[in-house]
């Protein structure tokens, strides 16, 4: 289940640039042109010391993946490195051989030879991810892919170079998905471990969340939440990582914090995984997958979610059997509830939520009972039993004390008399609603000096308003000049009127 | 390596008689783990002779029956994470061991008499779904953790005889106590007094004299010539506007204000 749900994880196309959309809109780049100046890029990216173009080009990964195939990587290869080159050799090795290639390879050759020099070795990490995931994206191909991308994952330690760090975090993340393609995820886990010391230790924020993030994923994917919990204990998420990482990272500690029963902080997590997810349209799968755990931890957590959660579009089908599940907590009919747990048994644990469901079952409980305290202000415990389907008036007894003790209802039990007398609802309006302001006062003040601070500056820009402002002085002083002189003119003037 | 089969051997008679001779096992098995460390088999790495590990899985495994035998919880526990590896890691290449449920088992019902809920729960995880539904090992604990929840004690006292293996029932004494005290806790809030003799069918005391003493223990009032307990009635809070944060929460307000402005 995992493999469908996080694939739109990672297609993640972050608004483009503004630059981008106007490249863009005259004639959309083929594939390849599209390459070549995003090697460029990268190259510039290098020399230049400026990550921000790099990023430019990670950006447009996702789009650009769905576009290449064999002969476009093919002539991307062919045309960028000079005709013997090894590295050409060894790249082309990876690519199936295309009948048209050659001949098209040819002309695009001869045109672009001239005007590159040696490239870095960051653009053919880039031009390997390329590869890498093409080969991903067809099931034939997947051997090869997790051969390329052990082969990759070497080469990029060896060259050990800070400039490649963004594009190796997308590198451990093709890493990853090859092993999971191949059913290997738990073999990778020694290897990704090593990574992410190393990665720490440089400082090198990107690789280091795709690391965590791969980890857990691991983890989770043998349900070892025990240790998943460990490995977030004993390592710090990069605050500067990018959106998709942290809106991943949050999805997985969602889970490990639901199935401790820890149901407010999966929830702030799960919550925060939905905001920082891309729009649902372009990763629905991401989005229907946290939103089930979504949806049952907040039943757990003894809310109901929001009905119109349940007609968005991309929900709507998917949330199906939750919704169910949801109506029947709702109105506290232990019977509906199990009948609808049985019938969509297979997909709960296909969704691996089964387990928080089950546990539901005493909130269904707890809802009754707080339905019937609402309704009547005195009821025998023969009737809780009969209405909540309860095995025993003793079962009854018990399983009230325990929601008087729990808040969940404000009452008593009067023992002798086999009643439960229900007590008067607390007011709601108490020094806890300040409280509650204050949080969100402080939650809207830090958004504010968070993007405050978050704006970006061109560079020496105030240098030239400097400048200007030099020159506005000196023409201020050359007219006080020129005032002072125009009084002598005006006398000399005088003369030749 | 020699010596470790004679152990292991000496062991194995020692466990299997009848009745079970524990101070014997629990002499040899120091001997027989200082034995899996030179052997390099405690913490198995790599690729290791696959009946080799199935020996030294049987050896943690008695070691962990004999630890419940003889009460040493802390011991116990150490048995079971040596053996997570082995139940783990090396499932695909053992043949099953048909005491990894039971010893799982033990493990559930031991988070549960600790009111340990969260590492329960992330115990069950790693278990399969029909393996819970099925297993009556797992069933068990799983079942009663379910009551407990709930707040159906009176379910988990009568399963306490239905426990699927004898293991189980060393956990029961201080299961029961756990509930006892969770009624105890429930009865504090829910009720204002309640007559001696409810109160000790509540919380499944035989005699009221036990139901005095825990209620002693519990700082409840006992009116013996009345016969009923009363409970000590929670002060309502008193409602105190927290005047020095409100006032400290709106000169923040007013400071940051000032920033943006």
């Amino acid at each position: 289940m995992p493999d469908v749900e996080m694939k739109p994880a990672d297609v993640k196309p972050v608004k483009e640039t503004e630059e981008k959309k106007e490249e863009s809109k005259p004639a959309p780049l083929s594939p390849l042109a599209e390459i070549k100046s995003n090697v460029v890029l990268i190259d510039r990216a290098v020399t230049t010391l400026e990550p921000r173009f790099t990023h430019r080009v990670l950006r447009t990964l996702t789009a650009l993946r769905k576009r290449i195939d064999n002969s476009v990587l093919r002539n991307a290869v062919e045309s960028l490195y000079p005709k013997d080159h090894s590295i050409k050799k060894t790249l082309l090795a990876w690519l199936p051989t295309g009948p048209s290639s050659s001949d098209q390879a040819m002309d695009v050759d001869s045109s672009a030879r001239p005007s590159h020099h040696e490239l870095v070795p960051e653009a053919e990490i880039y031009l390997r991810l390329l590869i890498l995931y093409h080969l991903l994206a067809s099931e034939d191909t997947q051997e090869k892919a997790l051969e390329l991308a052990n082969q990759t994952a070497e080469k990029m330690q060896a060259i050990n170079r800070r400039s490649m760090d963004a594009i190796a975090a997308k590198i451990w993340y093709a890493v990853d998905r090859a092993y999971e393609l191949a059913g290997e995820l738990s073999d990778a886990r020694p290897m990704f471990l090593a990574a992410q010391r190393t990665a720490s230790l440089r400082h090198d924020d990107e690789a280091q969340a795709a690391l965590i993030n791969c980890l857990l994923r691991s983890y989770i994917n043998y349900n070892l939440y025990d240790q998943a919990d460990k490995l977030v204990s004993k390592t710090t998420f990069p605050p500067s990582a990018s959106n998709s990482q942290f809106s991943r990272y949050h999805y997985y500690l969602g889970r490990i914090r639901a199935v401790q029963l820890n149901y407010t902080e999966a929830h702030t997590n799960l919550q925060q995984a939905i905001r920082r997810a891309p729009p649902a349209k372009t990763a629905p799968g991401f989005y229907q997958e946290v939103h089930k755990y979504f949806v049952v931890v907040e039943l757990l957590m003894g809310d109901i979610p929001d009905r119109s959660l349940f007609r968005h579009v991309v929900l709507e089908k998917a949330l199906n059997a939750y919704f169910e599940i949801v109506k029947a907590v709702r109105t506290g009919s232990l019977a509906q509830f199990q009948s609808t747990l049985s019938k969509h048994a297979a997909q709960f644990e296909e969704d691996h939520t089964y387990t928080l469901i089950i546990r539901l079952r005493q909130n269904v409980i707890k809802t009754g009972i707080r339905r019937l305290s609402l309704s009547y202000s005195r009821i025998s415990l023969r009737d809780i039993c009969v209405k909540l389907h309860l095995d025993s008036e003793e079962d009854a007894e018990y399983i009230v004390g325990k929601a008087i003790r729990d808040g969940v209802i404000e009452g008593r039990i009067v023992h002798e008399k086999g009643w439960m007398e229900c007590g008067t609802q607390k007011n709601a309006y108490g020094p806890e609603v300040s409280e509650v302001f204050g949080r969100r006062i402080a939650f809207c003040l830090d958004l504010h000096n968070q993007s405050v601070k978050a704006m970006r500056y061109p560079l020496n820009a105030h240098r030239k308003e400097l400048a200007a402002a030099e020159g506005a002085r000196e023409r201020e002083k050359e007219l006080a000049k020129e005032i002072q002189d125009g009084d002598l003119d005006d006398e000399d003037l005088g003369p030749d009127f | 390596m020699a010596s470790l089969k004679t152990y292991y051997e000496e062991l194995g008679r020692a466990f299997h008689s009848k009745p079970a001779d524990l101070k014997k096992c629990q002499a040899v098995l120091p001997k027989l783990k200082i034995g899996l460390i030179e052997a390099g088999l405690l913490l198995p790495q790599g690729d290791v002779n696959l009946g080799d590990l199935s020996v030294a899985r049987d050896i943690l495994e008695i070691g962990a029956y004999v630890s419940i035998r003889s009460k040493d919880i802390p011991s116990f526990d150490r048995y079971f994470s040596q053996l997570q590896t082995f139940y783990i890691d090396y499932s695909e290449s053992l043949p099953p061991s048909k005491r990894e449920y039971p010893i799982r088992g033990l493990h559930l019902i031991r988070l549960l008499t600790q009111n340990r809920i969260a590492d329960f729960h992330t115990t069950l995880e790693s278990l399969d779904a029909d393996v819970i539904a099925e297993n009556p090992y797992i069933k068990h604990p799983v079942n009663l953790e379910r009551w407990l929840m709930e707040g159906s004690y009176s379910k988990v006292w009568g399963a306490r005889e239905e426990a699927p293996s004898e293991e189980y029932k060393f956990f029961v004494d201080s299961l029961m106590g756990t509930i006892r005290n969770e009624i105890a806790s429930c009865e504090e809030t829910a009720y204002e007094s309640l007559p001696l003799k409810d109160a000790a069918t509540l919380l499944f005391f035989s005699n009221q004299s036990e139901v005095v003493t825990f209620a002693q223990q519990r700082g409840w009032q006992v009116d013996l010539t009345a016969g009923t307990i009363t409970f000590k009635l929670k002060d309502e809070e008193k409602m105190e506007i927290p005047k020095q944060r409100l006032i400290a929460a709106s000169l923040a307000y007013a400071r940051e204000l000032e920033q943006i402005v």
